[in-house]
Order: structure tokens, then C-alpha cells, then sequence
């Protein structure tokens, strides 16, 4: 039901799809948030991004979003990889796929889990352009996003 | 037992070795190089900015072992018939391994030559890899074992029993202590990546303590009680009053910035 991987590999897209869907007649909905390196963030000329994650914690918080996913939406899947070490832009960084029975489950889910997974699983982004290497800050906009999910 | 090096009146001289006949000598050290895993994956993938380290480092290693009596003082100059450098990637541990092996035919040991090798490997690595983690720590470099000479063969194992647990082992925690962790931003401004703190030392056993018995104990750690600062205690997130006990894992880190 919950899948969740740290890994510096590159992931492919359909294959983590086809593995969410494997032997699954019952699913009408899948949503999936692919999110990328671009080459400008705080500078425009950004030319890496090194991902920092606090191994065995990173895990657990991942599985608790879903989990807590899990109780707000009735879904019957939900797949998140998050990539970590040295990235270009570009390159795919974090995969967010949640199945569901039906479509407005799933995009609700997604967005959830991607606003939770910005702003409470620990990983921390470096950007390297040619002259220097920053740490990312953290955007209200992103704490904004989270707390619309709050419950009253 | 004395030393060689000290003469009668205690001053530091050259041990002449005229008079000593020519053996096999072979010596093996071993030492390693701690590194978080994303730098270890780089490293293994060879995606680090300098290029192949590990190659980059196993000349260092032999050049430094053809150059140790340059480098240590009282040591011979050696005609050294072997130098080899070897690394091992070990995930588990999040480390390199590396060991060198030094052998000539002559009058003097090669335990120098393995150490210098090792030691100068370590810090060819680091400096490879400084880019992307100044964290990195070069431990345990010794000498695993050595023959030949007068002093004849002599192992580690049957010398020092604790210090031959396999270091792929995670090490065990401090029975008495906390351990805590300064992640990423925080790690770097602080230049400190690891801590432990004997839960006895603090007022009371809680995070609160914590930062008040690390800011005591160095100022910069003020920096902890700013209100960005987040905090985990053994993988979940903590607030000033979470208890803590023997054992516990504490991690202090910036904002999250992941996604």
C-alpha cells in the first residue's frame, strides 16, 4: 500500500506505475507528481543541486505523511521516492504517486503529500552555481501550502 | 624496552642499521575514512567535481610511502620493492577502507612507509571530496601487522583484541551518553558534525538541558536555540520539553528543503 524509497538513482516513471498497478483491477485514478532540478532558483545560473537527508529518520517521516494520506482520502496506493547526492537540471528528483478509485482522491492526496513532504521530511537542497555553493532556504509559501491541509 | 630513537643521553638520533642484516620486510596499515553516504555514492559513481579519486589517491599513497623519510624525521630512505594502495567502498559503515602493503629487502622495517601511505590516501580522499562534505573523518590508521627484523612478526590480533572488531560494526553507543547530530546548514556553520553528552551532565533530562549544557559548553551553540533551528529525538520531531534518556539520538537541523 505504502512505498517509499531514499535512493540516488534515477527513478523511471512508468516502471514505478506499472509496479503500483501490478494485479490491480480496482484502481480507476492514478496521480503522479514528478518534481525536477530546474537551472534557476535563488540564482539564475544554477548548475547542480546536492541533496542532504537524514538517513532513518527521512524514511519514517515519509511513511507518516502517507500513512497520514491514507486517513484522510480512500486510496489504494501510494508510492513516493525521493532522490538524494548530485543533481543536474533537470534531472527528476522526487516521484509522488498515489492510486485511487477515483481521480479527485488522488490529486487531493498528491497535493497533500507533496506540500507535507516540502516542509516536514528531512532532506535539505545545496545549489552549486559556477562561482559558489549556497543552502536553499526554506519558503513561507511552502509552510503556507502545508497549512492549508490543517485541520480545523 | 627502550627507544631506539632516544640515544644513551635521551636526544633523537638515526638508529644506524649498517650492522643489521638484510631481511624481508613486509608491513601492512590499514585506516579509514568516514564520509556521509551521499558523498560515499558519489564518490562510487564517480560524479565528485576532481575527478577519480580513488585512482588520484592511490598515487598519493605510493608516492608519499617513496617519500616518508622525508616526511618523518628519524626515518631511513628506503628502496621499497612494493607499495600498494587498496580502497573498499563500504556502505554499511558509510566509509573507505583503505590499506597499504610495503616490502623491501633491507635493514630497516616498512612500518612507517604502510602508515605514511594510509595516512596520505586518507587525506587525498578528503581533499577529493571536501566539496561536498567537510565532515569527513579519517579514523583508526594502524598497523595491521609486520614481518621480518629483529623485532620478527607481530599481528594486531594477538596484540590488541579490542581494536580488531570489524569496523563495518556501527558503533555502539556510548553506554552512559546522547548522542547528537547537526545536520546540513547547521553542521557546516557550526563545523561540528557529532556530539555526545552524558545524560548525567544535564540539569534535567530533557531537550531544553540539552541545548543549555551545549551552549555551556561552547558558545556557538547558542545557534541551537534560534527559533529556525528544528529538532528530532530518535527520528521523530521534538520540542524543548521531549525527555530524553541513555542511548537517545538527537538531531538539531535547519528548515527542511527537500521535494
Amino acid at each position: 500500500m505504502i512505498d517509499v524509497r531514499v535512493q540516488s538513482p534515477v527513478f523511471d516513471v512508468g516502471e514505478e506505475q506499472r509496479q503500483l498497478l501490478a494485479g490491480r483491477h480496482d484502481i480507476g485514478a492514478v496521480v503522479t507528481f514528478t518534481g525536477l532540478v530546474r537551472d534557476f532558483n535563488e540564482r539564475p545560473d544554477v548548475q547542480a543541486l546536492s541533496l542532504e537527508h537524514y538517513p532513518g529518520m527521512t524514511e519514517a517521516a515519509l511513511h507518516d505523511i502517507a500513512a497520514q494520506a491514507t486517513t484522510r482520502w480512500p486510496l489504494d496506493g501510494i508510492r513516493i521516492v525521493h532522490r538524494v547526492g548530485r543533481l543536474s537540471p533537470s534531472d527528476p528528483i522526487v516521484l509522488v504517486m498515489v492510486a485511487s478509485a477515483h481521480r479527485r482522491a488522488a490529486f487531493d492526496a498528491c497535493d497533500f503529500l507533496m506540500d507535507y513532504l516540502k516542509t516536514r521530511a528531512p532532506f535539505w537542497k545545496k545549489e552549486h552555481t559556477a562561482s559558489e555553493a549556497y543552502w536553499v532556504s526554506a519558503r513561507d509559501s511552502d509552510a503556507r501550502d502545508a497549512a492549508r491541509w490543517e485541520e480545523a | 624496552m627502550s627507544l631506539t630513537h632516544l640515544n644513551a643521553r635521551g636526544e633523537a638520533h638515526m638508529v644506524d642499521v649498517g650492522d643489521k642484516a638484510e631481511t624481508q620486510r613486509e608491513a601492512v596499515a590499514s585506516g579509514r575514512i568516514v564520509m556521509r553516504p551521499e558523498t560515499l555514492a558519489l564518490l562510487a559513481e564517480g560524479g565528485l567535481p576532481k575527478g577519480d579519486v580513488l585512482a588520484t589517491a592511490r598515487i598519493a599513497g605510493i608516492q608519499a610511502a617513496k617519500r616518508t623519510h622525508e616526511l618523518i624525521p628519524l626515518c631511513h630512505a628506503l628502496l621499497l620493492s612494493k607499495v600498494s594502495v587498496d580502497f573498499r567502498l563500504d556502505e554499511a559503515a558509510s566509509c573507505v577502507h583503505v590499506e597499504s602493503r610495503c616490502r623491501l629487502a633491507g635493514r630497516t622495517g616498512v612500518e612507517m612507509e604502510a602508515l605514511t601511505a594510509v595516512s596520505v590516501a586518507c587525506l587525498t580522499l578528503y581533499d577529493m571530496c571536501k566539496a561536498v562534505d567537510k565532515g569527513m573523518m579519517i579514523e583508526g590508521v594502524r598497523l595491521e601487522h609486520k614481518t621480518g627484523g629483529k623485532s620478527g612478526e607481530w599481528h594486531r590480533a594477538s596484540e590488541d583484541v579490542s581494536t580488531t572488531r570489524d569496523v563495518s560494526e556501527p558503533p555502539s553507543v556510548d553506554s552512559v551518553a546522547i548522542r547528537v547530530k547537526f545536520l546540513a546548514e547547521l553542521r557546516e556553520r557550526l563545523d561540528i558534525e557529532e556530539v555526545k553528552v552524558p545524560v548525567a551532565s544535564l540539569k534535567s533530562p530533557d531537550i531544553a538541558s540539552l541545548k543549555a549544557a551545549l551552549e555551556a559548553q561552547d558558545p556557538r551553540f547558542a545557534a541551537l536555540s534560534t527559533a529556525r533551528i528544528l529538532c528530532a529525538v530518535n527520528h521523530a520531531m521534538a520540542h524543548e520539553d521531549t525527555s530524553l534518556s541513555v542511548g537517545d539520538e538527537v538531531a538539531f537541523f535547519p528548515p527542511v528543503t527537500g521535494g
